[in-house]
């Protein structure tokens, strides 16, 4: 499947023009004559647009869709404040006693809006899905919000009380959520409103003026209470305006970084790709010319081309032999790194019984087994394992044929596989051959690893097999126990996390 | 007697797998290019191809030749395809004999590369013993 990711990838870019101009049709030779121009596309393209409009780029849809549910909750919230500052009011002695007028019906009725209203917002919210729709409601919540919180003003003490600055959760809130230009409008609409409060109450004197307190600490009809009044609200709008400034400022620098660390992760995401494709392509290269050398030693070896002197035939042989090696160690880098790649976590995980694998894998390190004389003795329960069948054979066969090579001639490998005391599945590898020395134990895991008695032993070998292993033990969360001594053999115990419905958690 | 088209655009590969083959007493035949190998099975239909998968301008054009040999052609159609892989057929990195499917991945078997010469031999005498192995 990842050869069609290439396929599809190399048709974007020509390739070697060396290559092209070896291989042109037949059918094209009139149009191969003309001369054609081709002009390689800039590959930065991309770069221009992410300095202009980020700071005004809206923050995506789902974000706002699921703040329009939030707001909904923390209207519930307000609406129980109201309503017990109602019951409050019906207490008489309480209201005296601070110094406050009877709250009477207000608190209720606005109480009883704002339920009504966040009900049919909250069942748009459920119901519309579309970004249109979305913003509707979220416009016309705020609308509602800020015409319920004026009525608020209006009852609590629009200049009395600090009251006025509850309009400042709305602009903040729209800084975060919106533009700039959104966010001012809510602003504007908030001074608005405020200021047909203002002006109904106190200039134009359509409104009786309301407060909460029992008193008004100055009387609202001498010149200088005015003039305080008025300072009041100029002072308040101007904060708001300076709260609108920075936040929406600084929300903005926020979104731009956000749109920016989103911009590099899809670069990141993007070259980590590419380098897994580059990877195939280049192994592709890489093995085409070992299976052309290959296959003439094997003319030469085969006596296709007549006898050769036992001294040829040998180095012919040595020749074939670091052939196949370097077609096996390219093969392990390839593995590795496509396990240590994100993209094979897609293969299908499905339920395997765990005989037929160790069978299988066992009957694929058979032939190596026997060239050395040693024998496999497997006793095997039969355990579920979940995962990827490929990535469990990986994990196998490379433990296999390291017990197998690692033993010494006539030895024996015991494989076992049985359910732990939790019914986990445990899988046992063990040799008993060169063993590996306590101090250096931590370390077979790493990439190109290898012990010196391991290179004594035996010289064909990359070091990456146990890398190959970790990793496919770290996808699934394979527990690996090491269990060794030098000269002695090697115990490798592989603990499989219980085959539940939990196997999800388990990246 | 047999005639064997060899499919690769290694033409050191495609000779040395010609000389095993013509050893064995095949007529063979080598296309360095599908589109090459695509005419020439039309003039003469080959009783076995041997097709690499990744071309130098096609990434999967032995995938496109199968395909077009078993969906496009009467005369094609049964004709036993070995296709070669220098991708593994054991791990997931590639494909192997069970993704042999009709529609997308129509051949016959697989040979990885480097080949085993003795697998090769093997493997053409087989096919060639039951030519109606295609499906």
């Amino acid at each position: 499947m990842l050869v069609f990711r290439i396929s599809s990838d190399d048709s974007q870019f020509p390739s070697d023009e060396s290559r092209d101009e070896k291989r042109l049709p037949p059918m094209a030779s009139d149009q191969s004559t003309q001369t054609a121009t081709y002009e390689l596309p800039l590959s930065r393209e991309r770069s221009a647009e992410t300095g202009t409009g980020a700071s005004q780029r809206p923050p995506p849809q789902e974000l706002l869709a699921q703040n329009v549910s939030w707001f909904c909750q923390l209207r519930w919230l307000v609406i129980a404040i109201l309503v017990s500052y109602g019951i409050l009011g019906l207490f008489q002695g309480l209201t005296t006693y601070f110094g406050l007028r009877p709250a009477g019906l207000w608190p209720f009725v606005i109480a009883a809006a704002l339920t009504a209203s966040n009900l049919i917002f909250m069942y748009f919210a459920r119901s519309q899905t579309s970004a249109t729709m979305t913003t509707i409601n979220l416009w016309g919540q705020i609308t509602a919000d800020l015409v319920t919180l004026t009525a608020v003003v209006y009852f609590v003490g629009s200049l009395e009380t600090s009251i006025a600055f509850a309009y400042l959760f709305h602009i903040v809130v729209s800084c975060v959520f919106f533009g700039r230009r959104q966010s001012l409008m809510v602003t504007l609409m908030a001074i608005g409103l405020f200021a047909a409060c203002i002006a109904a109450e106190y200039i134009l004197k359509m409104l009786p003026a309301m407060s909460i307190f029992a008193e008004s600490p100055f009387d609202r009809n001498t010149p200088s209470a005015l003039a305080v009044l008025a300072l009041n609200f100029f002072l308040t709008i101007a904060i708001w305006i300076v709260v609108w400034y920075l936040t929406s400022h600084l929300a903005s620098a926020v979104r731009q970084r956000e749109f920016e660390l989103a911009e590099t992760n899809r670069r990141l995401v993007a070259a980590q790709e590419e380098r897994s494709r580059h990877m195939l392509a280049t192994t592709h290269q890489l093995k085409a010319p070992f299976a052309a050398i290959y296959s003439n030693a094997q003319l030469l070896q085969q006596g296709y081309c007549g006898e050769l002197p036992d001294e040829a035939m040998q180095i012919i042989q040595r020749i074939a032999a670091r052939c196949r090696r370097l077609t096996a160690e390219i093969q392990e880098m390839l593995q590795l790194a496509n396990l240590s790649s994100t993209g094979q976590e897609s293969l299908a995980r499905t339920t395997i019984a765990s005989t037929d694998l160790l069978l299988w894998c066992i009957s694929q390190v058979d032939p190596i087994a026997r060239e050395r004389s040693v024998t496999i003795k497997a006793d095997l329960r039969p355990v579920p394992l979940v995962g990827a069948e490929d990535h469990f054979k990986m994990l196998f066969i490379n433990l296999l044929s390291n017990a197998v090579i690692y033993s010494h001639k006539n030895g024996h490998v015991n494989v076992s596989c049985r359910r732990g005391p939790s019914a986990e599945p445990v899988v046992a590898i063990a040799d008993a051959g060169i063993g590996i020395a306590a101090a250096k134990l931590p370390r077979i895991f790493q990439e190109h690893y290898r012990t010196k008695e391991a290179v004594q032993h035996n010289k064909e070998s990359s070091g990456l097999g146990l890398a190959i292993v970790k990793n496919v033990a770290h996808m699934y969360n394979i527990r690996i126990r090491v269990e060794s001594r030098l000269g002695v053999g090697t115990k490798f115990e592989l603990t499989f996390p219980v085959p539940d419905g939990r196997e999800g958690n388990t990246q | 007697m047999a005639y064997v088209l060899i499919v690769d655009d290694d033409d050191d590969f495609a000779h040395t797998a010609a000389m095993v083959l013509r050893q064995e007493g095949h007529d063979v035949q080598i296309e360095l290019d599908t589109g090459d190998a695509s005419q020439s099975m039309q003039s003469k239909r080959p009783d076995l191809v041997v097709l690499d998968v990744m071309f130098p301008e096609d990434a999967s054009a032995g995938f496109e030749l199968a395909r077009s040999m078993r969906h496009k052609s009467e005369n094609l159609r049964d004709v036993p395809i070995i296709m070669l892989t220098a991708i593994n057929t054991k791990f997931p990195l590639g494909f192997g004999a069970k993704d042999i499917d009709n529609d997308w991945l129509p051949v016959t078997d697989f040979l990885e590369k480097p080949v085993d010469f003795d697998l090769l031999r093997q493997k053409v005498a087989e096919l060639l013993g039951k030519p109606k192995a295609a499906d």
